[in-house]
């Protein structure tokens, strides 16, 4: 027994070093996890850092403005901001960075985009979370080979897709919306059951036929939007309220982007009682942090329906205007306090 | 539960310590729960589709054995048509609607039926198949009704090989869960063995050949017929590795626990022959078909002709088995073919040539050649696409395929594998571990150990036969 415990010390041991020396920067790479290398070196050379999802870098085909929001945010504001961003991280990624800047960096203030859609099922069950948590376990604070060994040993969530595709499904059948008792419908799936029927809204072309893409698209913009955050078991209200702690302990300045979504399309497509949910969401959102301390930056509804680069589904992709817009708003806020 | 997870890792120790910690008696009830927990882990509502099998063959083994004459017949009845009824519901559902709605337009019926989201069931061919083997027994009076539900709920459930086999028979695994086993050090000794050995196939052999397979059958169009052939026959090993590493880890779980499961592979790529070849594979799965099929249909018993139709069809069953759809018919029959060709030609050769090691040699490769042309059928995602990798696999010097890029883990992974398949022929890893000096064991450990920890796959590729 002692023999076996003394080799697999043994072989950890040696099995760390190699892998640091060696894999370790091929497995990260492999784990779409480099960001953790970007945050190495950018936590020692700038004052502020810019988490977010494509959000920040994603341009329309016609900008003449090639810049990111993030710096957007830098040529306004005196201090160094760079972007820490990927397609898809949401704020369990954010978080696991965050807890990997070391107390000597010069960064002090963090900016955190706080997408409402990413509380929604859509995105806490979509088919891209197995890979985004397999990249989480390469933020974690273990040493690398205990890192390899949760990965090989699935040691993350790693359901697949179709198994998503079920639980997504009784989210929305569970998410329930908050809205007066006159409202008709209680969950997510019988509104986007109704919409979908084509019974609720006028959706009929001028030649009397049902307007599919537009039946699709207010469908969507239901499935996306069509909920009351529920702050005691949404995940990412956990992990939001992670991060203020983290950013606490580690002394650092928080802000909290809401960022603009296509509140315009939602109000036409379906009406105000999403937009309702939408804003009431919101609402409870920089109620909840601003009460924590965060500095949180509402940019709602600030973006015009026509400056989103996404016409055919919801994003939070956004033309240089209003890349601008949502810049100049974060960096009033950070010069006001 | 993964078998290589962390779960399965804590999951294990617990239950073997629990195992040998609690009276004899009341072991069935540990191993029910450990057994309904590690299933559920997958997906918790589907456990119960295991408790309904497992009733309604518990009820129908009682009442075969109770009843003389035609009743026994019929409760055998019910005990195949609910275990293939919800085979067939959950495996075959979708594939007979996408038959109909292919032929609808031809006999001009403008219906058109949607797929139904189902979520096949982790392993339910493997425990049907070997809840229905005991109903059988029974009906032929070679095995007891078991009594007691607990122990005859361990049977099907029993955790180590729930989900992908070996598919065990009542008279084995039902007497050796009975066993009052006592904790032994050769017991824990060659299931860990058999336990680092099958987690090393999986994770260093199979899920590092796992990505060069995927990419080239992706899009095979794009690939020089070398990379055609590299993807053929690293899905060979793979699909090898994955059941292999999984059965072994299987054994040596169950091995812990004091019980013997059958041994579901015998290195069948060094078969000399189809014949010999599926004496060495899925044997487990072979034999329930000979005993249970064939058997049933005639045997060899029957005239020349017959014999080969009920070759055929038991192949295509089979290939069905396996998967619902036409590729996995096909391998089925294709093996078929080659089991009869094989047949035929060692009766006509002379004895003579048979024991000449060239010979030996030659059947060898060319056995390893047809299984690994008749498995493109089973991997590719359809017919087309099977199609388009046999005829990619003969187009030379076209400039714009590429080549498919191989790096040196892989190889050396699969390197060690051989040796270590060379050296364990005619044996198995545990027994061939146990012979050898203590400094070579420990430097085996040590190897296989390193090779996990460093070199395992890390993409998550999921067991391939948890599909079926």
């Amino acid at each position: 027994m002692g023999c076996a415990f003394l080799m697999l010390v043994l072989c950890l041991v040696l099995s760390n070093f190699i892998y640091e020396k060696y894999y370790y920067r091929q497995d990260l790479k492999e784990s779409d996890a480099e960001m953790l290398l970007k945050l190495d070196s950018l936590q020692y050379s700038s004052d502020v850092l810019y988490f977010a999802e494509s959000s920040n870098a994603t341009l329309a085909d016609d900008d003449t403005c090639l810049l990111t929001i993030a710096q957007m945010i830098d040529s306004l504001n005196p201090e160094k901001v760079v972007a820490i961003d990927h397609g898809a991280i949401h704020a369990k990624t954010y978080k696991s960075l965050i807890e990997n800047i070391k107390e000597d960096a010069k960064v002090k203030t963090l900016i955190v985009t706080l997408n409402m859609r990413s509380f929604g099922a859509n995105w806490i069950h979509s088919k891209m979370e197995t890979a985004l948590m397999k990249a989480n376990v390469m933020y974690e604070q273990i040493p690398p080979i205990a890192k390899r060994v949760k990965l090989a040993f699935n040691g993350f969530d790693n359901q697949n897709d179709q198994m998503r595709g079920h639980v997504m499904e009784d989210h929305w059948r569970h998410d329930y919306i908050h809205l007066p008792d006159t409202f008709p419908y209680k969950n997510v799936r019988t509104w986007d059951n109704a919409v979908g029927g084509a019974n609720v809204l006028d959706f009929t072309t001028p030649d009397g036929d049902w307007d599919m893409p537009r039946i699709e698209l207010a469908t969507s913009y239901i499935k996306t939007y069509a909920f009351s955050i529920d702050t005691k078991n949404n995940p990412r209200i956990k992990d939001f309220d992670e991060i203020v702690e983290i950013a606490k302990r580690k002394k650092l300045k928080l802000i909290y982007n809401l960022l603009a979504e296509n509140t315009e399309y939602a109000d036409s497509l379906v009406g105000k009682p999403l937009t309702d949910v939408m804003k009431e969401n919101a609402q409870m959102l920089i109620k909840r942090y601003t009460d924590k301390g965060v500095l949180v930056v509402d940019n709602l509804s600030v973006v015009a329906g026509e400056e989103f680069t996404d016409k055919r589904w919801t994003s939070e992709h956004y033309t240089q205007r209003g890349r601008w817009t949502i810049a100049k708003n974060v960096a009033n806020a950070m010069s006001v306090k | 539960m993964l078998f290589n997870s962390l779960h399965f890792i804590f999951f294990l120790p617990i239950v073997v310590l629990l195992y040998y910690l609690i009276a004899h008696k009341y072991r069935w009830a540990l191993l029910f729960i450990a057994s309904s927990y590690f299933y559920s882990v997958f997906y918790l509502p589907y456990l119960f589709i295991l408790y309904a099998v497992i009733l309604i063959d518990y009820v129908c083994g009682l009442l075969i054995e109770k009843n003389e004459g035609r009743r026994r017949w019929w409760w055998l009845l019910a005990s195949i048509i609910s275990n293939i009824g919800l085979l067939g519901y959950f495996k075959y559902t979708n594939f007979f609607i996408d038959i109909f709605n292919e032929i609808a337009p031809l006999v001009h019926v403008s219906k058109h039926i949607k797929n139904l989201d189902i979520i096949l069931p982790i392993g339910l061919s493997f425990h049907t198949f070997q809840s229905l083997s005991y109903t059988i027994e029974v009906y032929r009076k070679k095995q007891k009704a078991e009594k007691h539900i607990g122990y005859f709920a361990n049977y099907v459930l029993f955790f180590p090989q729930m989900v992908a086999g070996p598919i065990e028979r009542y008279d084995r695994l039902g007497n050796e869960l009975r066993i009052n086993q006592r904790l032994s050090y050769d017991n824990i000794s060659h299931g860990l063995r058999l336990v680092l050995y099958g987690l090393f196939v999986k994770m260093c052999i199979a899920d590092n050949l796992a990505p060069l397979v995927d990419e080239v059958y992706q899009a095979p169009q794009n690939y020089y017929s070398s990379s055609i052939w590299l993807a053929m026959i690293a899905f060979a090993i793979q699909i090898y590795a994955d059941f292999y590493g999984y059965s072994t880890v299987a054994l040596g779980a169950a091995r812990i626990l004091g019980i013997h499961l059958m041994d579901n592979f015998k290195q069948p790529y060094f078969a000399k022959g189809i014949q010999d070849f599926w004496k060495r594979w899925h044997i487990s799965l072979s034999t329930w078909f000979r005993d249970y099929v064939f058997f049933s249909m005639g045997g060899s018993r029957v005239k020349t002709f017959r014999w080969i139709i009920n070759v055929l069809f038991l192949f295509a069953l089979s290939g069905f088995w396996h998967g619902a759809n036409y590729t996995f018919i096909i391998w089925g029959l294709l093996h078929g073919i080659a089991y009869l060709l094989d047949k035929g030609i060692s009766n006509y050769l002379p004895n003579q040539i048979k024991q000449m090691k060239l010979y030996s040699i030659l059947s060898m490769l060319v056995t390893f050649m047809v299984v690994v042309i008749i498995w493109v059928f089973f991997r590719a995602k359809d017919l087309t696409s099977s199609l388009v990798i046999l005829e990619q696999s003969i187009n030379y010097g076209f400039e714009a395929y590429k080549h498919i890029e191989v790096s040196w883990i892989p190889l050396s992974m699969l390197g060690i594998f051989i040796l270590f398949e060379i050296a364990i022929l005619d044996s198995r890893i545990d027994n061939w571990i146990a012979s050898k000096h203590i400094t070579f064991r420990w430097l085996v450990y040590g190897l296989l150990t390193m090779c996990l920890l460093l070199f395992s796959g890390i993409k998550s590729i999921p067991f391939i036969y948890f599909q079926f």
